[in-house]
């Protein structure tokens, strides 16, 4: 069957198509170029001039696992927010639940109903990667797909202390893409997930592991060197040492030197740009940290906005979490080491508009945005659930184009937190071809999904129609259609059919002696068998959903 | 079945929390004694028993007597359909069994009534949700154990009468990565008719048991906990244990590298246990600001961890209790456990489980099911939450699974 989407403006960076009029013919799920005219067409859609882009990519939400669970059973109190009419504060979209602990098929209609048709899990932790594909499994309507959390694992860290050659490292690196379908290798405050099991409590670029007497440097070393050496697209994805500490940018801005040249991803960069300036010693350094991203090509970033209102912090780096846990909102927390491999910490927060700090954070975090030039290089993410919720994206995303509502906001903010920052100053407005850029071709670009965020022949038709608005709240939180894999699933924002997304994995070429060492450590130290720790194809992809697609390294 | 052939399958048991998955089942035929073996030690009794159990014939029943699974099945859809408020019970199952369970209790096609769901363990598992959603906690899980911990403090339990294996397969062990397993501390801290034998270490080292019955563990937790703040008590014993023996036990704790605090909440069945569970949990706290320490809640059994998880993610809520009298039907699921009888109600019952189930009344249907990591594959979360684990199928077996015998229910109510 044929599907013609009849006069569409075509928002496609990934071809540098910028509101072009164009028909879309979609068949088996893929769009196609123009059909012969003998060849008949089922459905004709004349979207009379609406803006079309591809689906959308969350390339950084926390959407399954042990830490977002773990956050649903602690806070029973945010399913009320499902109820709630009135959104919190001026912040929120009248569309957003602001709900920070959606269960798994809540968030699968959350995204797709704004556009989305594709989110990844960034930290996978390599043992719990079985419950993440289980709950992933349970979300309905989009893709998915994660990274494998490493740096912190005792495996890793001997291999590292024992002077093992990178080929090594990479053989395991390959291993645990394979072991856990993912799509990419995450470190989270590298090292210091370790040193916090033998009682360090911040650890800083080039200072050692006490036990093991290696530095997140080389750790960022050798890791982002195997991912690179193994081909995968998608560069280390790194949550750098210091989280949430003032005067973090430093920290932040030397990481940026320490892969020596090889490409890094840098994520939820807002909460590592931190200075100590100012009677309260908590300054913004978006400046720098947009300098040095402007700088240096081979990084790239997500920003992690943070939106005020009521969310829960959900992260590997229980170093820092367990600092967090002081300032709980509601004063409760789950801190965990887990299984030599890594850890977590779930922290609820209130950001509150009045806070210093707050107020300050959510100016950083646009800051960066609108001072970082490429929009190849920085993404949209409020790390969900961690800075505010995903439901808030059509708002951030107002935030970006509209400076009017930018500043208004700003306006009500603290007042201190006000006279800190230089937003006002900064007059640039998103056009709709770069918010496009960041959401859907950079990120498909980033990953590695080559069928995925855009809209050229062959590709997937995953598509969303937008009614172009003055209000870019309203036009992103309510696209007219969304379509994945070709089927319609969403008309004016609201799911009409229920599908059931794919799994999207790498999976690099490794020696197999890699497992000699491996059965050997896990006979001797673990508590599960090796092969148990793999996961199969089969235990993903059931009754014909979630499919497994491995994309081939280059 | 062929007769003469041995046939060996390496499998995960799913018969306590622990889910050791180093065990090999082998036997020659349908009928020969099977041999249960795990990779160090011995397999423990549950283990043993779980894998030992014979495939017996079984068919569905209608008030005790044998019907077909078609008839079966058109008797449940009758009830079903008659029912206003039923109630999905029992749920001793896995993963795959509660996703179809859930479907089944939330049906999204037919004007079906939504059904509630409870955890036969569901009294126990509240005890540990209490504390999760009042104050949070510190926990750690059995690798880290196994390679970190140089301090054991057992509170209000032995766990070997839930988890045989633990001090075998978590703190006796021939390696350890950070600390040298021989020489682990071990303390016992109340509890009834407890078997302090598992923490005797290799080279003889007796435990240290400061005894109190679990009744006073309330006080003697919170007397732990205040002394920990640096309160000051004006007693030399809370019931019976010395506060001098506190005093050691905090400095001892203060002083290990990677302590571990370990309850079991079905061993502490008194009103208000969540109290003494957060005690607990709230030492662990209080130490982490200087040291190292973790708590880890033990026990777990009838796939009670995976079906409080599945439910959490699918729901968004944990499992909570309901009130059985509120309901006109139960549909009592066990897959796991025939010994663990059905509560007795008054309402009519709709059963599915193992083969062997026993009831003293026959409920008004009875289909068999497929045991899972027995009869059928599975997937189970082990007690410690971060491991999740694939069961095997063991044996040859013309039993439906619980998803399977839903799914026709299901049709047969479309």
């Amino acid at each position: 069957m044929i599907t013609l989407l009849k006069n569409a403006k075509v928002i496609d960076p990934a071809h540098g198509k910028d509101g072009v009029r164009e028909d879309i013919y979609i068949r088996d799920g893929r769009i196609i170029a123009k059909p012969s005219d003998t060849e008949k067409i089922q459905q004709t859609i004349d979207l009379n001039g609406k803006i079309v882009m591809a689906g959308a990519i969350d390339m950084h939400s926390h959407i399954g696992g042990g830490k977002v669970n773990i956050a649903r059973m602690m806070l029973p109190e945010y399913q009320e927010t499902k109820r709630y009419t009135e959104p919190e504060a001026h912040i929120c979209t009248p569309s957003c639940t602001h709900h920070a602990t959606p269960s798994t098929t809540d968030t699968g209609m959350h995204y797709i109903e704004m556009g989305y048709t594709a989110a990844f899990e960034p930290a996978i932790l390599a043992v719990n990667a079985r419950q993440a594909h289980l709950e992933m499994g349970d979300t309905p309507m989009i893709d998915k797909g994660g990274y494998a959390m490493l740096g912190n694992d005792d495996y890793f860290l001997r291999l590292l202390a024992g002077k093992a050659d990178q080929k090594a490292i990479n053989d395991y690196v390959a291993w645990t893409l394979h072991a856990t379908q993912t799509i990419g290798i995450k470190v989270v405050n590298p090292g210091g997930i370790s040193a916090f099991k033998f009682n360090q409590r911040r650890l800083n670029l080039d200072e050692n592991n006490v036990h093991y007497q290696v530095t997140p440097r080389q750790i960022l070393q050798s890791l982002s060197r195997a991912v690179h050496e193994l081909g995968i697209a998608k560069p280390l994805h790194v949550h750098c040492n210091n989280l949430g500490a003032a005067g973090n940018f430093q920290t932040t801005l030397d990481t940026m030197g320490a892969s020596d040249g090889i490409p890094m991803h840098l994520t939820h960069i807002q909460f590592h740009s931190y200075g100590t300036e100012g009677d309260k010693k908590f300054s913004s350094a978006a400046a720098q940290i947009a300098q040095a991203l402007n700088a240096n090509k081979h990084i790239s970033a997500d920003v992690g906005q943070i939106l005020f209102g009521q969310t829960v912090t959900a992260s590997g780096d229980n170093m820092m979490q367990h600092l967090n846990a002081k300032i709980a909102n509601p004063k409760k927390s789950v801190i965990m080491d887990i299984e030599c491999d890594a850890g977590c910490g779930v922290v609820p927060f209130k950001y509150r508009d009045q806070n210093y700090v707050n107020a300050l954070q959510w100016a950083i975090g646009l800051e960066i945005f609108l001072s970082v030039e490429d929009p190849w290089r920085i993404f949209l993410t409020t790390d969900h659930p961690n800075g505010a919720p995903f439901t808030s994206y059509p708002h951030l995303i107002r935030l970006l184009m509209d400076k009017s509502f930018r500043n208004d906001a700003f306006a009500k903010l603290n007042l201190d937190a006000q006279a800190m920052s230089n937003l006002t100053s900064l007059n640039r407005e998103y056009s709709l071809y770069e918010i496009a850029t960041m959401t859907r071709a950079a990120a498909a670009k980033l990953i590695g999904l080559h069928d995925r965020g855009h809209l050229g022949v062959g590709a997937a038709a995953d598509i969303t129609v937008y009614t172009d608005q003055a209000d870019k709240e309203a036009m992103f939180s309510k696209p007219d259609y969304v379509f994945k894999d070709g089927e319609l699933v969403v008309r004016d924002g609201k799911v009409v059919k229920v599908v059931w997304g794919k799994t999207h994995t790498t999976k690099p070429a490794f020696d197999v002696g890699v497992e000699k060492g491996l059965k050997d450590y896990f006979d001797k130290y673990h508590t599960m068998q090796l092969d148990n720790f793999k996961i199969s194809n089969d235990e993903i992809a059931q009754d014909g959903r979630n499919q497994v697609i491995n994309h081939m390294p280059t | 079945m062929q007769t003469s052939t041995t046939k060996t399958v390496n499998a995960t048991c799913p018969a306590c929390g622990l889910l050791c998955d180093d065990v090999t089942v082998s036997w020659q035929g349908s009928d020969a004694k099977l041999d249960v073996t795990v990779k160090s030690g011995k397999p423990c009794g549950k283990t043993v028993a779980f894998f030992s159990r014979p495939l017996n014939a079984a068919t569905p029943m209608i008030a005790g007597k044998p019907v077909s699974l078609v008839e079966a099945i058109a008797y449940a859809g009758k009830l079903l359909q008659q029912a206003q408020m039923p109630l999905v019970a029992g749920l001793s199952t896995d993963l795959a069994g509660f996703r179809a369970a859930y479907q089944f209790a939330h049906p999204t096609q037919s004007n079906r009534p939504q059904a509630n769901m409870m955890h036969m363990n569901v009294h126990s598992s509240l005890r540990n949700t209490k504390v999760l959603q009042s104050t949070g906690w510190q926990t750690t899980t059995l690798t880290e154990v196994k390679n970190r911990a140089d301090m054991i403090v057992c509170i209000g339990t032995d766990v070997v009468h839930h988890n045989p294996r633990f001090f075998e397969r978590a703190v006796w062990t021939d390696e350890a990565m950070f600390t040298d397993a021989s020489a682990r501390k071990v303390v016992y801290l109340g509890g009834d008719d407890l078997n302090t034998a598992p923490g005797v270490s290799p080279k003889g080292e007796l435990p240290t048991v400061l005894p109190c019955a679990t009744i006073d563990l309330p006080e003697v937790t919170a007397a732990l906990r205040a002394l920990l703040q640096g309160k000051v008590l004006k007693v030399d014993a809370i019931a019976g244990v010395k506060v001098s023996a506190l005093t050691q036990l905090i400095e001892q704790l203060k002083q290990a590298k990677y302590a571990v605090l370990i309850w079991v909440a079905k061993d502490l069945d008194f009103p208000h246990a969540e109290l003494t569970i957060q005690n607990i949990t709230e030492s662990v706290v209080i130490l982490n600001q200087q040291s190292r320490a973790m708590g880890l809640g033990l026990g777990g059994s009838d796939g009670d961890t995976t079906v409080n998880y599945a439910h959490t993610w699918l729901d968004g809520l944990t499992l909570g209790e309901q009130d059985v009298d509120a309901h006109d039907l139960i549909v009592w699921i066990n897959s796991f456990s025939p010994d663990k009888p059905m509560p007795s109600v008054s309402q009519p019952v709709i059963a599915f489980g193992h083969p062997d189930t026993q009831f003293t009344t026959p409920p008004e249907v009875f289909i068999p099911v497929a045991t899972p990591g027995l009869d059928a594959a599975g997937t189970l979360f082990r007690v410690d939450s971060s491991v999740v684990l694939p069961l095997k199928k063991v044996r040859e077996s013309t039993l439906p699974t619980l998803a399977e015998v839903l799914l026709k229910l299901e049709a047969q109510l479309a």
